[in-house]
């Protein structure tokens, strides 16, 4: 049942997946602390999924991030969508994000760190939103958040949150405000060695708070609302090279006026720190 | 003849020991006691930082011991100092050093 017109659901589609800005040991769909060492590089490739009644998204996204500092680093990631409303198909080119992160506290003791960062995310206006359905929103969005980290030999956790302000197009369409907090746990099952591969199982409670859409200054009552997702994931590693994935599972939902409700999403990471 | 050729290849063996010798001797192991270390993933960033730097002959990592081991080539030695700056811009924290000849 589609009550919702595409380019809306596009907006907010691309603010939900192309806003991780996630840099090696994070979560899979929330954020974590991580930077990168200095002048170190990182090349990932992600696939991703989602689906919401008769609404799909499949995706590829290449990512390039840089080690300025051994706190700080910057990264661009370019996405390619293929969207399906149920009657029509489009695919192309996504908004390009450009992203950074600083980690601004590090504690540091025997088998475990302990830190807390801050990120800030543009997504550029380059996609065609007037494709049916839509691959952008015409807008240049931003996304500013904040994360900490527990990381020691045995266990994880992390919390962080995000607020995403969307920007306004040609059109006078505006999609909403977001909040998107997230709780991570992860447990490692053995020990970890050097030059040996590596398992973490992660468990995410991911929070998605959005604002009604406007347009013409006037808020659309079928946009926004609140949604709850479960997220088992994994984390492998060997060496400099690592796979992420998880899939998210909706568990409580409060969209407002009449939406589709999310079914599932998915994404899987393959990194390498070079 | 054949005594002769004995004696040439007991002199070259010698020498080749000898020269052997020598050059692994004229290096410096370093042990860091280093904090923070809680992934091998993450841990990549130090063996990077290290093995781009002139001179530096082995990384290894100890992650339960929180203990990196540097070995380095003849002639080539670090300061603490150095060696904490290359530690923190992988992003983590050396809280001590020693130092032995190889």
């Amino acid at each position: 049942m589609q009550r919702v017109n595409w380019p809306l659901w596009g907006a907010g589609a691309l603010l939900i997946i192309h806003s991780s800005a996630a840099l090696a040991h994070d979560p899979v769909f929330g954020i974590g602390p991580h930077v990168l060492f200095k002048n170190g590089m990182e090349a990932a490739a992600e696939i991703y999924r989602k689906k919401a009644d008769k609404k799909e998204e499949t995706g590829l996204a290449f990512q390039v991030a840089y080690g300025i500092t051994g706190e700080w680093s910057a990264g661009i990631d370019v996405p390619y969508s293929s969207r399906n409303n149920g009657t029509d198909t489009s695919s192309g080119l996504s908004d390009l994000q450009a992203f950074t992160k600083y980690r601004f506290w590090r504690e540091d003791s025997l088998g475990l760190q302990e830190s807390a960062a801050v990120m800030l995310a543009i997504n550029a206006d380059n996609a065609d939103e007037k494709a049916d359905p839509a691959l952008g929103n015409g807008a240049t969005d931003v996304i500013t958040g904040i994360t900490y980290g527990y990381e020691s030999i045995k266990s994880y956790r992390w919390a962080s949150a995000r607020y995403i302000f969307p920007g306004k197009n040609a059109a006078d369409f505006q999609a909403g405000n977001k909040w998107r907090v997230d709780f991570v746990a992860g447990w490692r099952p053995a020990p970890p060695e050097y030059k040996k591969p590596d398992t973490v199982w992660l468990l995410e409670l991911n929070g998605e708070i959005t604002d009604k859409a406007e347009l013409n200054g006037n808020s659309l009552m079928n946009t926004g609302g609140t949604e709850w997702f479960l997220s088992p994931g994994i984390f492998w590693t060997t060496r400099n090279f690592a796979i992420k994935s998880g899939i998210q599972v909706p568990v409580a939902s409060d969209l407002n006026g009449t939406q589709d409700k999310s079914d599932y999403r998915f994404k899987a990471t393959f990194e390498w720190h070079l | 003849m054949k005594l002769s050729l004995i004696k040439t290849l007991l002199l070259f063996t010698a020498i080749t020991l000898l020269w052997s010798n020598f050059s692994f001797a004229a290096g410096i192991q370093y042990n860091m006691r280093v904090d923070g270390l809680a992934c091998p993933f993450c841990a990549y960033g130090i063996e990077k930082k290290f093995t781009k730097t002139e001179g530096v002959d082995s990384v290894d990592i100890d992650l339960q011991k929180g203990l990196v081991i540097v070995k380095t080539r003849e002639g080539k030695t670090f300061r603490e100092e150095k060696l904490k700056e290359i530690i923190n811009d992988a992003g983590f924290t050396m809280k001590s050093v020693t130092e032995k000849d190889l």
